[in-house]
C-alpha cells in the first residue's frame, strides 16, 4: 500500500502543495489530475523520492520513503518503482537496447531475457539496435514504457505519458501502460489531464489537485 | 599524461643507467695516466670506451709509472681499432683480473692476434671460438681494414654487466703488430707506445700527491676516473633538472587537462547521469564510475607513456654508437619509475575527486527540468 500523508512542498517560501493525503491499496490505480503548473509533476517527484516534501510523509507497505538514506532511496526507486517522465528522460546516446539494459543494470539484474520480451510487447524488437535520438516521440514514449517496466516494479509511476502524441499513438501507449501494469500487478500512479486516456483507463482513485477535497 | 610520463620515464632510465654505466663500468680504479689533454675524455676513453683518446703515450715511460713506489699495479692499454664498431683492447692479461673475467668457452691469449671477446661482441657479432676477424682502423668502423693480420677468437668471456661485454680483448703485441714493422719493434722497443695506464694505489694517500707529480713533471696527464665523472654528472644534472621540471609541468598540465576532460564530460552528461539515478544507481555508484572513468585515462596513459619512455630509450641505446657501451641489465631503476608512477595515479585520484564529488553533489530533479 501507498500512503501520502500530510504531504506539504514549498519553494521559494511559495506553498505549492499543501496537506495532501491518499492511500492506493496493491494494485489499485490512482489518476492524478489538475490544471497546468497546479504541482503534478512536484507530486510525483515526491513519490518517487525524487524531491523531499516540505512537510508529510511517503510510506509504501511499512517503508518511511523518506526516513531512508539518500542512496536507499536511490534502491528502492530502481527495484520498486517504474517511472514514464513526460519527457522520456531517455540517453539519446544510447540504443534502445542500451537504455533497457542500463536500466535493468540498475536495479540489479543480469537476466537479458526479459529486455527482448518487453521490447516485442511494445514493437521495437526489430528496432533495438537504433539510437533513440533517431527516433520518433512515439517510439520514445514506447521505449519509455518498456523500461519502466525493467524489473518488475510494484509501483508506475507516469507524467502526462500522451501529452505530445497523436490520438493514434495515445491509444496505444494507454493501453501499453494498462496492459503491462496489469501483468506486472502492478499499481499506476498516472497524472493527466488527457481525457482520451482518463476514458481508456479505468481508475480506482482520483486526486484532483487544486480542488477542495 | 603519455608526452609527459614518456619524458620522465626516459630522463629517469637514462640518469640511472647512465650513473649505473659508470659506476660498474670502474672496477675500483684510482688513476688513469694518458697523454695530455681533456681529463674527461682520457677518463671517457680509456674506461669507459666512449670518446676517442688524448692519445699515445710511451711504453717505456709507462713501464715506470707502473715501478712508482706508490702504485699498487697498472694496466696498459692500447687502443686504436675496432671490429663491427666494438673496440679492439690491447693489454695484458691484469685486464682481465681488474673486472673478474671469467671465461664462457676458450682460453685467454697466449700469442699476438689471439683475442677474447666480451658476451656481447659474441652475441651481436656472431664471432666464435676459432674464427678469425679483421679490425678496421679507428674506433668506428670506417672499413678501413687490417686485412693482413686477421685475429683469432681464442677465448669467449662471461657477461659481466660491464664494459668487458662489449670489448675485445688481445695482447699488446697484436696492437704494436698492426701498426708498426715487426723489425722496427724488435729493434727499438723505446718506440712502442700504449694508450693509457689505468693504476691503483698502494694507499689513498698518493691521491692527491701522484697526479701532481704526473701532471707537472711529464708530459702526460693523470685523471681521477672519480672525479671526472662527478664533474661529469654535476654538468649534466643541470640538464636533467630541467628535463625533469619540463616533464612535471607537461605532466600537471595533462592533470589539467583531465580535470577537464572530466568536468567537461559531466557537463554534457549531467542530464544521462541524472537518468541513471532515477533508475536507481545511487550517488556512490555514479561517484565511482566517474573515479574509474579518470584513473582509466591516467592509468593507461601513464602506462603506455612508460612503455614509449623505455622503447625510445632502447631505440637510443640500438641506435647509437654510444649506447652501445651502456650497460643494461640492473633493474635498480625500476623502483624510482614505480615510485614516479605511484605519485602519478595518487595526483590522478585526487584530480578525479573534483568531478566525482560534483557529480556526486548533482540534485536530480533540478538537472532534469533543467535541461
Amino acid at each position: 500500500m501507498l500512503i501520502c500523508e500530510n504531504l506539504s512542498f514549498s519553494i521559494d517560501g511559495h506553498k505549492l502543495l499543501s496537506n495532501i493525503d491518499f492511500k492506493i491499496k496493491k494494485e489499485k490505480d490512482l489518476l492524478i489530475t489538475g490544471p497546468s503548473g497546479i504541482g503534478k509533476t512536484t507530486l510525483l517527484s515526491i513519490l518517487c523520492g525524487l524531491q523531499i516534501p516540505t512537510e508529510g510523509s511517503i510510506r509504501y507497505n511499512d517503508i518511511s520513503l523518506y526516513s531512508l538514506s539518500e542512496n536507499k532511496i536511490d534502491e528502492f526507486r530502481g527495484k520498486q518503482l517504474g517511472i514514464v517522465f513526460q519527457s522520456f528522460n531517455l540517453i539519446n546516446a544510447f540504443t534502445i537496447k542500451q537504455n533497457l539494459q542500463i536500466a535493468n543494470t540498475a536495479e540489479g539484474s543480469e537476466d537479458t531475457d526479459h529486455i527482448y520480451d518487453l521490447l516485442e510487447r511494445v514493437g521495437l524488437a526489430d528496432k533495438s539496435h537504433i539510437k533513440v535520438s533517431n527516433l520518433s516521440i512515439g517510439e520514445k514514449q514506447r521505449v519509455a514504457v518498456a523500461r519502466a517496466f525493467i524489473g518488475q516494479p510494484k509501483w508506475i509511476f507516469c507524467d502526462e505519458p500522451t501529452s505530445s502524441l497523436d490520438d493514434k499513438n495515445t491509444d496505444i501507449i494507454t493501453n501499453l501502460i494498462k496492459e503491462e501494469s496489469l501483468r506486472h500487478k502492478a499499481s499506476l500512479i498516472l497524472i493527466t489531464h488527457d481525457k482520451r486516456v482518463q476514458s481508456i483507463l479505468n481508475f480506482n482513485e482520483i486526486l484532483r489537485l487544486g480542488e477542495v477535497l | 599524461m603519455i608526452l609527459g610520463v614518456t619524458i620522465i620515464t626516459l630522463s629517469v632510465l637514462v640518469n640511472q643507467i647512465t650513473k649505473n654505466t659508470f659506476t660498474k663500468n670502474n672496477p675500483d680504479l684510482d688513476v688513469v695516466v694518458g697523454a695530455k689533454g681533456s681529463p674527461l675524455q682520457l677518463v671517457l676513453s680509456s674506461i669507459h670506451h666512449i670518446d676517442i683518446p688524448t692519445g699515445n703515450i710511451s711504453y717505456k715511460n709507462a713501464k715506470k709509472i707502473m715501478k712508482h713506489p706508490a702504485i699498487k699495479f697498472g694496466v696498459p692499454i692500447s687502443l686504436g681499432d675496432n671490429f663491427q664498431n666494438y673496440r679492439i683492447v690491447g693489454t695484458d692479461k691484469k685486464f682481465l683480473k681488474l673486472y673478474d673475467a671469467e671465461l664462457e668457452i676458450g682460453s685467454i691469449w697466449e700469442k699476438p692476434m689471439q683475442s677474447v671477446i666480451g658476451s656481447n661482441v659474441a652475441n651481436f657479432t656472431k664471432l666464435k671460438i676459432n674464427k678469425f676477424f679483421v679490425g678496421s682502423h679507428g674506433l668506428i668502423d670506417t672499413g678501413d681494414i687490417h686485412s693482413e693480420q686477421p685475429y683469432k677468437v681464442v677465448g669467449i668471456l662471461k657477461k659481466t654487466g660491464t664494459i668487458l661485454d662489449n670489448l675485445i680483448i688481445t695482447s699488446l703485441d697484436s696492437v704494436w703488430n698492426l701498426h708498426s714493422n715487426q723489425n722496427d719493434i724488435l729493434k727499438n722497443t723505446d718506440s712502442l707506445e700504449v694508450t693509457a695506464l689505468l693504476l691503483k694505489y698502494k694507499n689513498k694517500t698518493s691521491v692527491f700527491s701522484f697526479p701532481r707529480v704526473i701532471n707537472k713533471n711529464t708530459s702526460m696527464q693523470a685523471a681521477s676516473p672519480n672525479l671526472e665523472i662527478s664533474k661529469l654528472f654535476k654538468l649534466t644534472s643541470e640538464a636533467h633538472k630541467i628535463i625533469n621540471y619540463l616533464s612535471i609541468i607537461i605532466v600537471s598540465l595533462s592533470f589539467a587537462g583531465i580535470l577537464f576532460t572530466l568536468l567537461n564530460n559531466i557537463n554534457e552528461r549531467k542530464y544521462d547521469l541524472a537518468i541513471l539515478r532515477t533508475l536507481g544507481f545511487t550517488r556512490e555508484r555514479i561517484f565511482s564510475i566517474i573515479l574509474i572513468e579518470g584513473m582509466t585515462i591516467s592509468i593507461l596513459g601513464s602506462f603506455i607513456g612508460l612503455i614509449l619512455g623505455g622503447i625510445v630509450y632502447k631505440c637510443i641505446e640500438f641506435f647509437s654508437l654510444l649506447g652501445r657501451n651502456i650497460v643494461t641489465g640492473q633493474l635498480d631503476f625500476i623502483y624510482e619509475i614505480l615510485t614516479i608512477w605511484f605519485v602519478i595515479l595518487i595526483i590522478s585520484f585526487l584530480t578525479c575527486l573534483i568531478p566525482g564529488i560534483k557529480v556526486y553533489r548533482q540534485n536530480i530533479r533540478n538537472t532534469l527540468l533543467n535541461s
